[in-house]
């Protein structure tokens, strides 16, 4: 009986070792094991109009962690933007609250893109969220520009077009009530972001974002994420606020003692 | 039942380091990472709601004394990745729980690895700890 446990554990980590994405410690520790490398992923799958098919449920990506910064790149904070950042208290993050996280936070849920038609060239891509409040990002790929004069929104005005095989979206329009991380780093509603999304093989999108807010932020920054395809997934209700009883327990500031 | 038993906790504890990430608010903001707590006690409620499942445990002292304990687990999305239902604890079921105490000193935690049936089932519970780096 033992060994059957023990046969059943080891079939299921190999399953899930096979799924798990690059970065984890697990894979990190069977790729040095493994001989010869595992066949790399098969190419990315492509609509009949040749472009490249993002649609999918996807988990991970976004956010701006200093880890995943651009070669060279930095975050350097303008004075004001630092002294509202000092003074961000941890119940006060949005996301905590149940709002949305903007961009180009995510919240640990999967999310799913969408495009369509798929038979022409699309017109819009969106990008539906199972957290934080079952939101969507919606993209214009119909060659329109952004208004001049724009309500301010947690998500922005996004347009997209086709650098080859990598979407561009190109966001203005934000609010500036979101945060971008847990630590509350801060921007103002002059953000614009650059989204460049390319499907490198058929389990992996890589998703890189440029953040430009001459408001907030000395100079640009580029974060290069990725996010898996999870074909087997599908997104399922979030209502984070029904029954949120966090809040009045969270407290400290944003940023803790001595940094995170 | 043991086979499944066992692919179950395979699951639990391969998925230990993916449900690291998963709580929609600071762990360090609500619980104390070096306050781990054991309780031993019997279910007296299980809410299956976002942002966070959470259940609720008497727990007896060497008094007599009866504290009921409000111990938060994942979503349940999340739980339900990891091999959860609805139906995992029922009220009366006597648990233990290892737990990460509320900073503000209330009777909350966030629990952490396994919880513990009688019958020596033991569910996932995930480990929040670690999650703030986004």
């Amino acid at each position: 009986m033992i060994g059957t446990r023990i046969g059943s554990v080891a079939v299921v980590a190999a399953v899930v070792l096979l799924v798990m994405p690059e970065q984890s410690p697990l894979t990190a520790r069977a790729g040095q094991a493994a001989k010869p490398a595992a066949k790399p992923a098969p190419p990315a799958p492509r609509l009949p109009n040749g472009r490249p098919d993002l649609s999918g449920v996807l988990n991970g990506g976004g956010g701006i962690a200093a880890r995943n910064l651009k070669k060279g790149d930095e975050i350097v904070l303008l004075p004001e933007a630092k002294k509202l950042m000092d003074s961000r208290q941890s119940k006060d993050d949005p996301e905590a609250n149940c709002l949305p996280t903007g961009v180009p936070r995510m919240n640990p849920y999967p999310w799913r893109i969408v495009q369509q038609p798929t038979h022409t060239e699309s017109t819009h891509i969106f990008i539906l969220f199972e957290g934080n409040v079952h939101s969507y990002r919606q993209i214009f790929m119909d060659g329109r520009p952004h208004p001049d004069d724009l309500v301010p929104t947690w998500y922005g005005h996004s347009t997209g077009k086709w650098e080859g095989d990598t979407l561009v979206v190109d966001t203005v329009g934000y609010n500036d009530r979101f945060w971008f991380d847990f630590d509350g780093h801060p921007h103002t509603t002059q953000l614009h972001t650059i989204e460049r999304f390319t499907r490198t093989d058929l389990n992996t999108l890589s998703w890189e974002i440029t953040i430009i807010d001459p408001g907030a932020y000395a100079k640009p920054f580029t974060v290069q994420t990725r996010a898996e395809y999870k074909p087997g997934w599908e997104l399922m209700e979030y209502i984070c606020n029904e029954n949120n009883t966090n809040v009045p327990h969270i407290q400290g500031p944003a940023v803790p003692p001595g940094g995170r | 039942m043991k086979h499944k038993l066992g692919v179950l906790i395979g699951i639990a504890g391969i998925l230990w380091p993916m449900a690291q990430l998963h709580a929609h608010h600071s762990f360090a903001a609500e619980y104390d990472e070096k306050q781990v707590i054991e309780l031993k006690g019997t279910v007296t409620r299980f809410d299956w709601l976002n942002p966070h499942v959470r259940f609720y445990v008497d727990v007896k002292d060497a008094k007599g004394n009866v504290t009921n304990w409000d111990l938060e687990l994942m979503s349940p999305n999340t739980l339900t990745r990891a091999g959860w239902d609805r139906h995992a604890l029922k009220v009366g079921d006597t648990v233990t729980v290892t737990a990460y105490r509320a900073k503000d000193g209330t009777n909350r935690a966030n629990a952490r690895g396994n919880v513990i049936l009688a019958d020596g089932r033991k569910i996932f519970a995930g480990d929040a700890v670690g999650g703030d780096n986004r």
